[in-house]
């Protein structure tokens, strides 16, 4: 077993949020505002109130088995190699998003400030530093995230406040955007937004027990839910759905408006920041996830050694997509729109096939 | 790269740690001064530069952008940048302009500031095209302000400012001109005035509207949103070259009666002297065509219809001597009222404007800072203001424009993007039915509690 140490409940919801939240720097606003309208605000509390449902799966299946981490309960109720389809598919996808996600950033990196910068060289210096992250193990990232947090916050809240000025309110009308069916079907299809607090069943054996894994993702899809609604909502009162659907970067663009006077402008640098430390926490944990996840699968014991391979693997399958909207239409809205299955329903399948055999002993032992 | 220092000085601490414990567990521990070297390395070759940095040197800093439609080409382009050599060694110095291929050449130099134009297929071709004649590469990241023609806005400017909006350097806080004439002229008569700098000459004069609110604060966010919006519809400020011809030099005395002081449109001014750019009143679009425009009081009243008006001064007659004037500085510190209902597809809009204001002078002496007074003063400048309003929206009815952005409002009556789209609030606009009410109160008056009459030998006058 992969010794990754121990952190506490603050660390963990700090790392998850980090992770859920920094998406609204990137497409996603843009992408939720086409389908939702004005009403995209509370279509995301409606996806962070089914992540909290679907997170209920994960936190009874682990309750079930106190002591183990999700990929151990794959193997324990399906068995080795479903188990290992089960664990792979899980390594595949956080590999995958945490390569997609690397692209997005690179890609908007590009567009808006550094557009003679080669690709491989902004995905190869981002890479270096999630390399080192990563070396210095799960405990590093997750005590970063919490260090970096509050100025994270700061930041993403001192935007949204300053953006003040620009605020209309009638921009929130009509009030159910393209109809209160349609934002109940994106809430509930984008739950997967918020599906990156599974990472704390991955790492179960680093929490102090399931209580904490449940405060912590309960408190993580909490938090998260009302920072992108309020994120989100500051959107809708700046630009008018017409326009804010065309913007690449609303966070980005909602920073460059802030005009006090001559004094107080050009606040993009607080944007860079907070956007550049939590891209690359949440890309980091994401990838380190996804190798410890390949390394419980493959019985390998130290992490290190696969790292800088992983890593080259992340910089290709970051060079891989061809252009910006396979990207956004493909790779972003593709997972925002499935990856529910892959974080709330596979664990559900299994806590059904789970609680099944148990019934089924007990009911064996009741008849012997 | 911000991130990686840090991490490089943890990063060998912890190399550190694990070393020993790695020692202790007798695996092979890493090398740790080769780590430490290429972590320095990476560094410092990372550091010494951004990868696509530019010096400031290198750039040259447009401060306006003109569009006026082409005569060998689709555009012609016209950027106006600062030359960097100061307004002493201009007449010497600077990089003085250029012609293209095609194009126009206007090399005049301004203070240190020059402006080039050029006959060019598109915005961004424009751009590479003047970058070949000029030894520096045109930056817009401090660009201040973009002018269309009135001929280009009358076609239509949405093709012009899509991609202008897509470009990264550009700043959606830069203001947006429709001028009368070509915006190359316009360009060209934009000098510093009262001081060296243009750019804080043209920041200042675009904080006009928050002292006189005879035009408008618009920018490129303002004017781009509200194209593609359905609850308004765009203006722009307006501008142009006053060749100093509305200034009658000689000719009959004015008699008693007095203008508004904004009744004129851009270029209109009764002035000579000082700077020829000239900033007054608005053009009002139709998405992105220019359908109208609004004088400089009518710019002020639509702004505090809409709430956007925070002081200027109004000039009205002497309630009690009508030959005489009163001048009085209103500012609106509450936003105004709208209620809206609907008679089947009819809107019928309540308007209910609050100002505020202090008075000026009182020519006649009459005392209007007395409690019994002071209401026909008021109600005087009600009077005038409703007027004003009703006359305003009547105009803009007749262009089916709203002016003062009921659909603001209107919008909240609806639950469904569907619904307010079908609706249509901008064609449905022309039915609506409008009343206007407006409350004034003078809050102060002035260094003077009291008007006492002039001594003369006849006696008080």
């Amino acid at each position: 077993m992969i010794q990754q140490g121990k952190f506490g409940i603050h660390e963990a919801v700090s790392l998850v949020t980090i992770i859920i939240v920094t998406k609204v720097f990137f497409t996603s606003p843009a992408l939720l505002i086409q389908f939702t309208g004005t009403a995209n605000w509370y279509a995301t509390l409606i996806s962070a109130g089914t992540a909290l449902f679907g997170f209920t799966f994960i936190y009874l299946l682990l309750k079930d088995y106190p002591g183990r981490n999700l990929i151990e309960i794959f193997e324990i109720v399906l068995g080795r190699y479903i188990g290992f389809i089960f664990s792979g598919i899980f390594s595949l996808w956080f590999i995958f998003i945490a390569a997609a996600f690397l692209r997005e950033f690179a890609e908007v990196l590009r567009v808006y400030v550094l557009p003679l910068s080669p690709l491989s060289f902004i995905i190869g210096m981002f890479v270096f530093g999630t390399t080192i992250l990563s070396f210095m193990g799960l405990e590093s990232i997750v005590r970063f995230a919490k260090l970096s947090s509050p100025v994270i916050f700061i930041g993403y809240i001192s935007v949204q406040f300053l953006s003040w000025e620009n605020y209309e309110f009638h921009r929130i009308f009509p009030i159910y955007g393209y109809g209160i069916k349609t934002t109940l079907l994106h809430g509930i299809a984008r739950s997967s937004a918020y599906g990156e607090a599974v990472i704390l069943a991955v790492f179960a054996g680093s929490l102090q027990g399931v209580q904490h894994i449940k405060k912590a993702g309960y408190a993580a899809i909490f938090i998260s839910g009302l920072l992108i609604s309020s994120a989100l909502l500051s959107f809708t009162l700046v630009f008018p759905y017409t326009t804010a659907q065309e913007i690449t970067s609303l966070m980005y663009q909602m920073t460059r408006l802030i005009d006090y006077g001559r004094f107080v402008q050009r606040l993009d640098p607080i944007f860079f920041f907070i956007w550049n430390i939590g891209t690359f926490i949440a890309i980091t944990a994401l990838f380190y996830t996804g190798v410890n996840i390949y390394c419980h699968m493959f019985r390998i014991q130290d992490i290190k050694p696969v790292l800088i391979p992983s890593n080259i693997v992340l910089f290709a399958a970051a060079m891989i997509p061809k252009d910006m909207p396979i990207i956004i239409m493909g790779y972003v809205q593709g997972t925002r729109q499935y990856g529910w299955i892959i974080y709330f329903l596979m664990p559900l399948i299994v806590l059904i096939i789970s609680r099944l055999r148990k019934k089924k002993i007990k009911k064996g032992a009741v008849q012997v | 790269m911000d991130y990686i220092l840090p991490y490089a000085v943890n990063c060998i601490d912890n190399i550190q740690v694990k070393e020993e414990k790695n020692k202790k567990r007798g695996c092979a521990g890493m090398n740790k001064a080769f780590i430490t070297a290429v972590i320095f390395l990476v560094i410092s070759a990372s550091l010494t530069g951004c990868y696509d940095s530019r010096e400031i040197e290198e750039l040259a800093y447009v401060m306006t952008i003109g569009i006026d439609k082409g005569v060998t080409d689709k555009l012609r382009l016209t950027v106006q940048f600062s030359t960097m050599s100061g307004p002493t060694a201009a007449a010497g110095g600077g990089m003085g302009g250029g012609g293209g291929n095609g194009g126009s050449q206007d090399g005049g130099e301004q203070d240190g500031y020059t402006a080039i134009t050029m006959d060019v297929p598109s915005f961004f071709t424009g751009i590479d095209m003047i970058n070949t004649i000029v030894p520096r590469k045109l930056n817009f990241m401090h660009t201040k302000a973009l002018v269309f023609s009135e001929e280009m806005a009358r076609e239509g400017i949405g093709d012009y400012i899509a991609p202008i909006v897509r470009y990264r350097e550009i700043r959606r806080t830069i203001h947006v001109i429709v001028c009368k004439g070509s915006a190359a002229d316009f360009i060209k008569e934009n000098k510093p005035f009262i001081g060296t700098t243009l750019s804080k000459t043209m920041e200042i004069m675009m904080e006009g509207p928050y002292d006189t609110g005879f035009f408008p604060h618009v920018t490129l966010y303002d004017i781009y949103n509200n194209m593609k919006s359905t609850y308004r519809q765009p203006v722009a400020i307006l501008g142009t070259v006053n060749d100093f011809k509305s200034f009658k030099e000689e000719g009959p005395p004015w008699g008693s009666g007095f203008k508004t002081g904004g009744d004129y449109y851009a270029g209109e001014l009764p002035r000579k002297g000082g700077n020829k750019l000239e900033l007054f009143g608005c053009a009002v679009f139709n998405g992105d065509k220019m359908v109208g425009e609004l004088s400089g009081h009518e710019t002020r009243i639509m702004m505090i219809g809409r709430g956007e008006f925070t002081k200027g001064t109004f000039t009205i007659k002497d309630p009690k001597k009508p030959d005489l004037i009163v001048p009085i500085e209103v500012y609106q510190e509450i936003k105004p009222k709208i209620k809206i209902r609907f008679e089947k597809d009819k809107p019928v809009i309540h308007l209910r404007v609050f100002l505020e204001g202090e008075i000026l002078a009182v020519q006649s002496r009459i005392n209007y800072e007395t409690v019994g007074l002071k209401p026909l003063l008021e109600k005087s400048l009600e009077r005038h203001i409703k007027s004003e309003l009703d006359r305003l929206i009547q105009k803009g009815k007749d262009m089916n424009i709203d002016l003062l952005e009921f659909g603001r409002t209107a919008v909240s009556h609806f639950d469904t993007i569907q619904e307010w789209e079908r609706f249509n609030w901008l064609r449905q606009f022309e039915k609506a039915e409008i009343y206007t009410d407006v409350e004034f109160a003078l809050r102060r008056t002035g260094g003077l509690i009291k008007s006492s009459p002039i001594m003369t030998r006849e006696g008080k006058k």
